[in-house]
Order: structure tokens, then sequence, then C-alpha cells
């Protein structure tokens, strides 16, 4: 029988100080890992133990759980002096508190409590916060990047300086790509900043990713959707990358979020709270100019990655389920058409043409994540543009590729005109020159 | 001093590195060998909002505010998972068995699943602001001189960073040293014995988790902190000993601290101080509370029972010390003096390969003429076990003799091989031949036997088997 009903039907809950044989502490919740006859205790050293709970074992109640109160951080004035920073929990947590007494770690979201756990952010800006859903990475979908942006225009309807997106770092480039198409023509910053270290440890990159951007936010002169994070594994900068250009390109380290193909467009100083601005190819700050707010996509786009020994009748199947294709290509933009009429060789020119034939359209964007799609330099890229695909001469990343495919056929079924609205450049996501110095 | 008398209680805290290969929670080597660091990185630590409050907060923030931290990466000797920049990989199984095992060898009790925690640190010696720690063992004992010694934890754990220099607020922290396995033993409080007697205690402690031969011996690898208090003083906690011959010299200094105090009438304060190398001691900061402690979740508990089952105990210490005083017939001074170095297991080694060679003098060399050498020579003797075992190899082969080893031992310390040493020093083992000539040339000069053998016995001395030459002696009549 499970440990922990064995215990409720004494009388005993989790938060209670209990005696099992000669160990004295606190009942802990279950973990996932350990079997049901066995109960987690934290001792009165602080340290977790598990223990079996066998027949013979001997329990005893010696302390109903005390209610705890933590203590509510102080509400801060409003200063008409200082701009006004929204912030908007999408998931991922920035902030937590911990309650070493269990060692519980609970996520913080309200004003008080990240001025209180991050001073600094007060004494940069009015602080205005609310969730708007909590969120694993994973979890968010093509659905929440509309309420984002919703909300988003009503806090810029607000009259505020800034807005601070909180998100999960794992699919935050495709909500920053996704937000910088529905949110074009912004008057002010729109950040989005995430941590890669838990915010419950002294080390956490939360504090300096949070603090630039809200003085991104707050004092910044780049008015698009940008992604706020460490700059290198120092706790010094951060880099503002642009939304459609960004991708995370390490699963752990402070500086995963690297500009693809073009330079970071700013620098935050964390120290000398000071920005430092690395192009002047931006939209400018203007709260005049006024937001134009679309969020007509259509999520049914999927991703197909080429490789040897990849199916033409996969990507057949794909069809199936989605109203436009990705395909992650190869080098300068091929996927086998086998030319050259090799016996082990797989075409898959048929399949591409049949696809585009019934209105889904196929877009490429390299495998290689850095470099620029060429279809003219050999013929397999020659026959793949001719048949239709999208893609010649672009910089973006599959998943801005994939976005922005989702936005086209939110906008048009016109084979032509999802061609031509996917190769004009809207928000910056396909860059004009590639620069060498990157 | 009568320190019954004045109530005196001791709690010991003692780290040892394991001697393993690779560190605790990542592949990296565990053996600080490079010098020169190939990246500094820089690093804030911030304060972690929790249930103790706002002014706790505040005060760490202003601790923090104007202190950096540099970490000096070392190649193989650091990577992101030192950095914090990489979950922790699971646990080094072979130091979760040897901790297991000095868990057993105290007779602790073993939870079914060990947590890993974090314990929070905002000193910088931890990139992530915190220290992995896990209970291995709890509620154990060892006897000493017939008192139970209680065993209140053992904890396995990973070392600190090394602090490297520290210049106006920039402390800069070697990487190296932090993550190599450590095992933490607790001591319940002790009472009724003399400083002379706790430092035993400590030694005995020592010697019993060296009985699983993976305890780090050189100075900075073992490392004890020792909790003082009198009647009427308070408890302050020493922090640092780097030397187990140093803890009776602290405790020592730390009541006659306290019992100043009391008697200008003064109150002792707790806090914890710093043990300088002289066992004095300094201010370093007041007590800390509650050690502030909340699970790894990146780390999976650990189920024990699948370590347990196959888990080998090794030998406890006092059962080798049976066999060695039965088994290879020392004495038990020998034996007391073989405890005292860092080659009381080798002994056996030594005495297994090599049968030829009595054991007690096999026990001397090892526990009185290499501290000579170092006594006289003031030396430090570096030969790795493996130079000793070529040393007691040439003298099982009758390649030199017992009473030539301060000399070669003294050369090989100096680098070279037994030899080079027999060579210089002119100890080429002399044939049966050259034996009998010097035997002939000194009957010439004294008639007298008891002479004759005297003389004779240090011409040859270090050259030749003695009670052999004795024999020749005799045998010529």
């Amino acid at each position: 029988m499970d440990a922990y009903e064995i215990l409720k039907s004494k009388g005993i809950s989790i938060g209670d100080k209990i005696r099992v044989n000669s160990i004295e502490g606190i009942l802990m919740p279950r973990t996932e890992f350990v079997e049901s006859d066995v109960i987690v205790i934290k001792m009165s050293n602080g340290y977790n133990i598990g223990i079996k709970l066998k027949e013979e074992t001997e329990v005893k109640l010696i302390e109903k759980k005390e209610g705890l109160v933590l203590e509510k951080p102080k509400t801060k004035r409003f200063d008409s002096n200082k701009p006004t920073v929204s912030i908007l929990a999408c998931g991922g947590t920035i902030a937590s508190r911990v309650e070493y007494k269990t060692g519980a770690v609970f996520p913080s979201f309200s004003p008080e409590e990240l001025i209180e756990a991050f001073p600094e952010i007060g004494e940069i800006a009015n602080i205005k916060a609310r969730k708007l859903f909590d969120l694993f990475s994973e979890d968010m979908q093509p659905e929440h990047w509309k309420i984002i942006a919703q909300e988003v225009a009503k806090e810029i309807e607000s009259g505020v300086d800034g807005i601070v997106l909180m998100h999960g770092t794992d699919t935050m480039h495709y909500t920053s790509a996704a937000l910088g198409f529905m949110l074009q023509d912004l008057p002010i910053p729109v950040i989005l900043v995430g941590a890669q270290r838990s915010s419950d440890r002294g080390s956490s990159d939360n504090r300096i990713n949070l603090v630039s951007a809200v003085l991104f936010a707050a004092m910044g002169e780049i008015a698009e959707v940008v992604v706020c994070m460490h700059e290198s594994s120092n706790d010094d900068y951060c880099a503002i990358h642009r939304g459609t250009k960004v991708r995370k390109m390490h699963a752990s380290r402070r500086d995963a979020f690297k500009s693809i193909n073009i330079s970071p467009l700013a620098r935050v100083n964390y120290f000398e709270r000071r920005i430092e601005y690395l192009t002047t190819n931006f939209k400018k700050r203007d709260k005049s100019r006024k937001l134009k707010l679309d969020t007509n996509i259509n999520p049914n786009v999927g991703i197909f990655y080429f490789h040897p020994g990849a199916k033409p009748e996969f990507l057949r199947e794909m069809g199936k389920f989605y109203e436009g294709i990705v395909i992650a290509a190869t080098g300068l933009g091929h996927v086998g058409v086998n030319s050259g009429n090799d016996k082990l060789a797989k075409s898959f020119l048929p399949v591409i043409k049949e696809l585009i034939e019934k209105g889904i359209p196929i877009v490429f964007a390299p495998q290689t994540i850095y470099g620029r799609l060429n279809m003219n330099v050999y013929s397999t890229g020659r026959i793949l543009e001719k048949a239709g695909v999208i893609g010649n001469l672009c910089d973006w990343t599959i998943e801005t590729a994939l976005v922005k495919l989702m936005f086209v056929l939110g906008h048009t079924k016109d084979m032509n005109e999802i061609k031509k609205m996917m190769l004009t450049n809207i928000v910056g996501e396909i860059s004009e020159r590639s620069e060498h110095e990157l | 001093m009568n320190y019954k008398g004045l109530g005196l209680k001791v709690g010991l805290e003692i780290h040892f590195q394991l001697d393993v290969d690779r560190k605790l929670f990542c592949n990296c080597s565990s053996i600080m060998k490079e010098k020169e660091p190939i990246a500094i990185v820089k690093r804030k630590l911030h304060p972690v909002a929790s249930e103790l409050g706002e002014v706790d907060i505040a005060a760490q923030f202003e601790y923090l505010r104007n202190r950096n931290f540099f970490y000096e990466v070392f190649k193989n000797e650091s990577c992101l998972v030192e950095l914090d920049e990489e979950p922790p990989h699971n646990p080094n199984e072979e130091a979760l068995k040897v901790a297991l095992q000095i868990a057993k060898l105290f007779n602790c009790k073993i939870p079914e699943y060990i947590f890993v925690m974090r314990k929070t640190v905002i000193d910088g010696s931890n990139t992530s602001g915190f220290q992995r720690t896990m209970i291995v063992g709890f509620d154990g004992y060892f006897e000493f001189k017939g008192k139970k010694i209680s065993i209140t934890q053992i904890c396995l754990e990973e070392d600190a960073a090394a602090i490297d220099k520290e210049e106006n607020g920039n402390v800069y922290y070697k990487l190296n040293r932090l993550g190599i396995p450590l095992v933490e033993i607790d001591t319940g409080v002790i009472e009724g014995l003399e400083p002379k007697e706790i430092e035993e205690v400590a030694y005995q402690i020592f010697l019993i988790s060296s009985s699983t031969g993976k305890i780090r011996r050189q100075i900075g690898a073992i490392r004890q902190d020792v909790n003082v208090s009198i009647s009427g003083g308070e408890r302050v906690e020493i922090k640092g000993v780097q030397k187990l011959s140093l803890i009776s010299k602290v405790i020592e200094k730390e009541v006659e601290r306290q019992s100043e105090l009391i008697k200008k009438g003064e109150k002792v304060q707790k806090e914890t101080r710093a043990a300088k190398e002289d066992g004095s001691t300094e201010f370093m900061r007041p007590l800390p509370g509650a050690e502030r402690m909340y699970p790894e979740t990146d780390v999976k508990p650990i189920k024990t029972e699948n370590i347990l089952k196959d888990l080998e105990v090794p030998e406890p210490l006092n059962k080798i010390i049976e066999r060695y005083e039965k088994g290879y017939k020392l004495s038990k001074s020998l034996i007391e003096s073989l405890l005292k170095t860092e080659y009381f297991f080798f002994f056996e080694n030594v005495a297994k390969a090599f049968p030829k060679i009595e054991p007690s003098i096999i026990a001397n060399i090892l526990s009185a003429t290499l501290k000579e050498i170092e006594r006289k020579e003031k030396v430090e003797i570096k030969l790795s076990e493996e130079r000793l075992l070529e040393f007691f190899d040439a003298l099982n082969e009758g390649f030199v003799f017992k009473e030539a080893a301060y000399d070669i031992l003294k050369k090989m310390n100096e680098g070279e091989s037994v030899e080079e040493a027999v060579k210089e020093l002119g100890l080429i083992p002399l044939t049966k031949e050259e034996i009998l000539k010097i035997i002939e040339e000194t009957k010439k000069e004294v008639s007298d036997k008891k002479k004759l053998i005297g003389i004779v016995l240090s011409k040859i001395r270090g050259r030749a088997n003695i009670s052999e030459v004795i024999k020749i002696i005799e045998s010529l009549g």
C-alpha cells in the first residue's frame, strides 16, 4: 500500500514533523523517482532522505504542520519621473523564492515579488507585472503567440514605455519570430527574456538578463521584438538580438542565444547600466507610431529534416497533415533529386512537385544554420527552384521560416502570393548582406 | 589544565578528499596537476528570496553587491559543469561506493534513498551558489578506548573551489578543486576526553576511513572543523584545521581563550573562527544559522539497495592490526609507529610481495628509516609506492642489504635508481671470495674473534648479509 496513504490514515500529512524509528524530520512530498512504499523526510540538519515504510516501522506524529507565512514584500510607489515597464510572464520561472524549511521552490510573478528579488528593476522603472500563463517552453503553441501579441497590444495601448516578456528559453526564438510578424510598426521595445540557470540559485543568469531587459525596455531605442540574454559565459553584458534572427544554439550555456547571420543589435552593460548599439539598422522608438497588430496565422505548417536515407514517401505523407512544409535542406539548398540516375539514390522531386501542385508551399531553410541559400549554383538547386521551392537567397533560420510560413498562410492561399510574401523582407528576417565580420 | 573540570565539549567535522580519478558530478579529472588556467570567467552571485525575509536578503545583497568572482578554468580539470553552464551528470559511482563503505565502517544507518541537496553558499567558492551534498549514513559510532564515539552523519559532497587571490572585492577561485568528491564525517559531542585524546579520535576516524584505501593524504586533502565549548563559554566553530596533528593545539588554545574571557567576566561569542598554522585562531564571522538546503532536482534520488547488495566493506583497521601482530609478528610499538605513517596498508603489500624480507624489517624501514632521513637530512620524502617497491625488490633479491637502507633511500629520494645509488655509494654486494679476502686480511691485524667479527662487519656493512658473514667467520674457526 502507498506509504503516504498509510500515514494519512494515521492523521499524518505532508509538512508534519514526525519521527520514523529514530529519525526526526518533516514529511516531504514524494518525488517521481521513488517507489510507493518510500517516504521522503527532511531531517533536522536539512538533508532529505528516503525511508522504506515497513510494517514494523514506528511512525509518530510530533507536530502538525505550521502554516508558513511568507513575508509579503512592500509595494513600491509610482514615480512619474521614471519610465514604466510592463512585465508579462509567459512561462519559465525567472524569479522564485526558496522555502528552506521544506526545501520547496515557489515561482514569483507579482511586481512586488519581482522588485524584492531584483531591487534594481525598481530603481530603473515603475514596474507593472502580471502572469499570462505559466507554460513550459515546449508547451507553447502558435495559439499562445496570438494571446501574447494581443496582450502586448493592450499594454502598448495603456502607454507603457517598454514591455518585457518572461519566457522559457527552449522555444523562445519561435515566439520572438512570431511576435515579430504579428506586432509590426511597434512604437516601443518588446523584449523576450529568460534564464538558462534556475532562478533558485545565487548564480542564476536571471538577474542580469531581467535587469538588462527592463533597462532596455525603459531606455532602449530599438522598437522591435528582441531577445535579451547573456552575451558570453561572463556575467557582464547581455546581447540584444532581433527576434526573427535569433536562435538557441546551446542546450545549457548562459550565452545559448546567438544572432544568426547578423550581428546582435545592441548590448547592455549590466554594471554600468549602459546600452551600446552595434548597428543603426533598426526601427527607432517612437511612441506616436501606430502599432499594426496582425495575429492571423495558420499553424498547420511542419518541418521536414532532409538526411541521407530520408524517405520521399514520408514527405508525401506530411502533406496530409500540413498546409505548408519547411524543409531543412543541405548546403546551399539541396535535397536529393537523383539527376545522375543512381541505383540507390532517391529523388524528392516528384513528391515536391506533387505537393506544390496541391497548393502546399515548400520552403527551404539551411540545415547549416549559418549562411545563405543559393539555389543557382548546382543543378540540383536549379531544378528544385524551377519546381517551385521557395527560399533561394534567403538566410533565415529553419524556425523563422516555419513561423513566417504560418504567418503568410494566415493571409493567403495563392501560391504566387505566398511566394511573393515569403521572399519579401517583412521584419528583418532576411538580411540584405552577408557580413564578413560575423 | 583540568579539561574535565572545565567541562570541555568538542565536536569534530572531518573532511577527506576521495582518491578517485573523476569528479563527483562530471567526468573531469580530479587530479589537480595543471598549473596555468586556460580561461577566466567573471561571475556575480545574487541573493535568492526565501522565507528568511527581507532583512536577510538585504544583507546578502549588500555583501554581494561589490564582489566579483573570477573563475580560473583548467584544462581537463574543469568543464561546463564546474562553470555552472551545464547540469550535473550522474554521481560518480566509485565515490558513492567508497562513501557507503565508510558509512558501513562507522556502523551508520544508510537511507534507502539518498537525495542530493543544494546547500546555499554565497562566498563564491561554488559557481552555482550552492554546494551539492548528500547524507550517505547517520546514527553511527565507533569504539575508542572502550568508549563509544558517536558519528552523527556522513556526507558525500563536492569540494569547493580553492581561493587563489583576493583584491578589492575581486575574488579569484581555481575551478580544479571544485567538484572533487569529499566525504565529511561528523562526530557527536565528545566529552570527558583530553585534547590529545580528541586528536587521537580524529586520527582513528582517518584510519578507519583509510581502510577503504581511497582517502587522499596530501596536504589540503584533509581538513577539519572543530567545535569547542567549555562550561560558561559558548560553542565556537573553528574552520580549516589543515593537519590532524594540529587539533589538540587548536582545542587547547581555544579553551585558553574562552577561559580567559570568562575570567575577565566577558561573554564568549558564538562564532566561527579560522584556524591558523600555529593552532591559534582568528574571528571569521558570527556562527551561521541552520544550513539552507533544498533538493538538487537535477540529480535523481539514488536507491542504495542495489549498491549495497554488492558492496564489499573493507576490513576494519582493528582486524588488520590484529593480523599484523599475530601474522607478521610486529610488535605493538612497531604497529603504533607504522600507523602514524602513510604506509600502514602499504606494509602488507610489501610483506606479501617480498616474503624473503623479515616483516619487522619492512615495518622498520617504512616507519623509522624514512622518518630518520627526513629528520636528519631535513628533506621531504617524495618516494612513491612504486619507488619503494623498487627498493624492497632489491632488498628481497639480496642486491642491497638492510644496513644500507638509510643511504640508498636517501639517494633514491634525490631521484637516483637503486642501481645508481648502490654504485655511487660503493655498496655493490660482495662475492663470497671478496668476503673471504676481507676476513683473511683482517685476521692479519686482529686475532680476537669477537674483535674480528666487529671489524669485518663494519668493513662489509651494507654490502653483505651480516648473519651469513658471521657464519663464514665461525666456520673458519
